[in-house]
């Protein structure tokens, strides 16, 4: 045997030796990686539960709107459904042609971008309070205890929502009667309870005040 | 077993798998002849292995957890799902032309998973609102602060590609 095919026999032998090493290393890897989360990896159980009631039913009185579309949008000009409903608490809560004109913000507890938008409006209003003759309300909506950042109650509240809360319905028949195509969105109503203008999704401050400026006419 | 002990299974599975790419891809000279020559044989096979846990993962995600896919994940698992079988029979046979067929599978899979990574971290990305059914940048699962299900993709893409370059270089 010469040195050359020794040492090629010795670089087989030791390749073949580093097999079951290789991969016994590895399934060592894995089952510590299996212990650790069977151990630490319980802690997120079932959505938290407040003792609220996160879905309401929600009665809508009128024709609902078409689905909002950018642009020219068909809507303006028509009387918003009516809505009547309640908060997370049971709290009543309408939307109602009471002589108020009203901006209509439609949120999902899921969606990133209802996640960013809150802020920007808790926030904006807080600088810069909404005219007296408009009344600001938001529909939780698309409400799923099986997706993040559930419960919308208690999301709300760590954002320090104030303005009075539609919990919409299982089937979402306020966001349906609206017409809404994305989160979140935004309806303006004037005084007399009719469309002046729709918005899908986040607005800088400078937007929320036109839609603000629109609705109190 | 419930969805966060599987989540974090598979989050710890992609840290390892991380730390190895880096190893694949970072060391140089002698270090580098030594790695390839322990990993290289065993390259193809431990590919297939990467490939079959990221595809059983998604499946769980899907079928066990419920978390539908949106268009992106389905794009990320046309370019996995196919390197289960094609992985596994280039190992059994040990078929190592099999390199830039799968290379062309997990590279764009990489590109789209990284992509849908930044998609979560900012969602204006695709879109300025959420579609009201299944957004993309919806986060599912999230680990240690950025293990995502796409990133953990992005994750298992990477390693299979630097394993397939493991495997090259024990010529």
């Amino acid at each position: 045997m010469t040195s050359q095919t020794r040492t090629r026999t010795r670089t087989k032998s030791r390749t073949r030796r580093r097999v079951p090493w290789l991969w016994a290393g590895l399934s060592a890897v894995v089952a510590l990686a299996l212990l650790v989360a069977l151990v630490a990896g319980g802690g997120a159980g079932p959505a938290e539960d407040t003792g609220l009631a996160q879905t309401r039913p929600v009665t809508v009185g009128g024709a609902a709107l078409p689905p909002y579309q950018p642009g020219a949008d068909p809507a303006v000009g028509t009387p918003g459904p009516e809505l009547r409903g309640a908060s997370f608490d049971g709290t009543p809560v309408a939307i109602a042609r009471d002589g108020r004109a009203k901006l209509l913000v439609f949120l999902a507890h899921w969606c990133p971008h209802c996640r960013r938008e809150v802020p920007v409006v808790v926030g904006h209003l807080r600088e810069r309070p909404l005219p007296a003759n408009v009344d600001l309300v938001a529909i939780a909506t698309g409400t799923d205890r099986g997706r993040p950042n559930y419960p919308p109650s208690r999301w709300l509240d760590r954002e320090g929502w104030s303005a009075p809360v539609l919990a919409d319905s299982d089937d979402g028949a306020a966001a349906t009667a609206y017409g809404l195509t994305s989160f979140p969105y935004f309806v303006a109503l004037d005084a007399n309870g009719t469309v002046v203008a729709r918005a899908g999704g986040g607005l800088a401050p400078a937007e929320l005040d036109r839609l603000v400026a629109r609705a109190a006419g | 077993m419930t969805v966060s002990t599987v989540s974090l299974f598979l989050a710890l599975l992609a840290l390892v798998a991380q730390a190895g790419t880096v190893a694949l891809v970072a060391v140089r000279g002698r270090a580098r002849r030594a790695l390839a020559a322990a990993v290289g044989p065993h390259a193809l096979g431990l590919a297939f292995a990467v490939a079959a846990v990221a595809t059983l993962g998604s499946l769980y995600f899907s079928g066990v957890a419920h978390f539908p896919p949106c268009r992106l994940c389905w794009y990320q698992r046309i370019a996995m799902y196919p390197l289960v079988p094609v992985l596994g029979l280039a190992a059994w046979r040990r078929d190592r032309g099999i390199r830039p067929y799968a290379a062309l599978l997990a590279g764009p899979g990489a590109v789209v998973s990284a992509y849908h990574v930044l998609v979560e971290r900012f969602p204006t990305l695709e879109s300025g609102a959420c579609d009201p059914t299944n957004p993309c940048s919806l986060i599912w699962v999230s680990r240690f602060g950025y293990l995502t299900i796409p990133a953990m993709a992005l994750t298992a893409f990477l390693l299979i590609l630097a394993l397939l370059r493991a495997e090259g270089d024990q010529s």
